[in-house]
């Protein structure tokens, strides 16, 4: 019998018979549990996104995010809110589609994004009158090892830290993964733009933070990231617009 | 021929006698890089034993028919298969730690311990012993991952499944968190104590001397 295995006709009958059963189980697998897969991707972006707003730990994320949140989006170079669908960003995704991104020139490309959108989605936090309380926009930028993704929140001033949360990152566990530590974020709020890192003198300045003991580049990594994002590529035209008023 | 005795031995034997990490040293990679927490240690244990019980199993039903030329080739055909299945019903039920152990899962693909058993033992047995083979094998792997996770998450952030067990310093506790089991390398020392146990409870294990 294992003979006969040896032969070319049954070396690919095997192997193409294998083939088709595998791929057939692997394509089973994949489309029927992407609706959960992407349920559970877009819940977790709306609890970060309710995290950096202040609201942590609650039971029925979806339920909450459509009561406090409310999603924009913004013309990058205009900073006017534009009717684009906020669903339709991936934020991994969007920046490669050419229709819908710049190149960035080098020297203006601190945060190592290489692309960027010219639309972004920005989020609006209501209390529970309705009211807004903060503005809460998408970041991310390079640190030691690769991008970094958050979400920074604004008091409606324009320029006060309410809150910084990192969700997505490689930097090194308990070093540069100390910037989702919620005592280093907390020295975060309340201050100013434009935010200087340095290291230990921070003190009671309003526009500097202590860096990670340990982490330099991944502190000076946050700090491009927050210079460029604040910045005139970015949400440089929607803050001015932001301090002038427009959400009150 | 497969009589219960055989079993229990097939099924426990690399639990401590014949442990993959331990007395093989195979899959030290994962051991080093997913054990940070004692969940993610847990969860990547099931996803390996699942992967290389199951493999097992479909590489032994097939194994009078799989051509020796290509045999590598079909393992890992299947394997790779298994891996992609898990890695999915892991994003999709279990999305947190699923993207904690990101790449790791993609790579139970390489995980010397799958693709040895399936080459040393399944090849060669039928397949309900070669499925318990599988399974017995992924507990050796995960008594040694949930022993780490549990001195690491323990020692290294004061916690068990993220539930604070010895209270740390900054909230406002008295633990002091020792900062180099959070780093990987430290599982080298981990292992290498837990192999130095074992060899000192079973002395069959030491290798002779040169």
């Amino acid at each position: 019998m294992s003979s006969n295995n040896e032969s070319i006709g049954k070396t690919l009958g095997v192997v193409v018979g294998l083939c088709l059963v595998c791929a057939v189980v692997v394509s089973f697998a994949a489309v029927q549990l992407r609706p959960l897969q992407q349920a559970n991707k877009i819940e977790d972006v709306q609890r970060n996104i309710l995290a950096a707003a202040g609201v942590e730990n609650v039971e029925n994320v979806s339920e909450t995010y459509n009561q406090v949140i409310d999603a924009r989006v913004v013309d990058m170079n205009t900073g006017e809110f534009v009717d684009t669908d906020p669903n339709s960003f991936d934020f991994t995704m969007t920046k490669f589609d050419a229709e819908r991104s710049v190149a960035l020139p080098k020297e203006e490309d601190i945060a190592g994004v290489q692309r960027m959108t010219t639309e972004s989605p920005v989020y609006l936090a209501k209390n529970s009158n309705g009211k807004y309380e903060s503005v809460i926009l998408p970041i991310q930028g390079y640190g030691l090892w690769g991008i970094m993704y958050g979400f920074v929140a604004l008091d409606l001033d324009g320029e006060t830290i309410q809150a910084i949360k990192f969700y997505q990152h490689t930097e090194t566990a308990g070093l540069g993964g100390e910037i989702q530590n919620p005592k280093w974020t907390a020295t975060w709020e309340g201050k100013k733009l434009p935010i200087d890192v340095v290291k230990g003198t921070a003190g009671n300045d309003v526009h500097k933070v202590d860096g990670l003991s340990g982490a330099t580049l991944t502190s000076n990594g946050v700090e491009n990231t927050f210079k460029f994002w604040t910045g005139d590529d970015a949400f440089g035209p929607f803050l001015a617009k932001v301090r002038e008023g427009a959400l009150n | 021929m497969a009589n219960s005795k055989e079993m229990k031995q097939v099924l426990f034997g690399p639990v401590f006698a014949n442990n993959p990490i331990a007395l093989q040293v195979l899959g030290i990679c994962s051991a080093l890089a997913v054990t940070s927490s004692l969940k993610n240690a847990l969860i990547m244990s099931i996803a390996l034993t699942v992967v290389t019980a199951f493999s097992s199993l479909f590489i032994s039903m097939i194994r009078n028919h799989i051509p020796s030329s290509v045999r590598i080739i079909v393992q890992m055909t299947i394997i790779a298969s298994l891996v992609i299945v898990v890695d999915q019903v892991l994003q999709a039920f279990v999305y947190a730690t699923a993207k904690e152990l990101t790449v790791f899962v993609g790579l139970i693909i390489t995980n010397c311990i799958v693709m040895g058993r399936a080459e040393a033992y399944a090849m060669k047995s039928p397949p309900l012993m070669s499925f318990l083979d599988g399974i017995g094998n992924g507990l050796g792997y995960s008594v040694v991952l949930i022993a780490i996770g549990f001195v690491r998450e323990l020692f290294g952030a004061g916690a068990l499944f993220g539930v604070e067990i010895l209270p740390l310093i900054s909230n406002g506790g008295w633990y002091q968190p020792m900062g180099l089991l959070v780093m990987p390398f430290s599982s080298f020392f981990l292992v290498g104590i837990f192999i130095w146990v074992l060899r000192t409870w079973k002395k069959d294990q030491v290798e002779a001397k040169a």
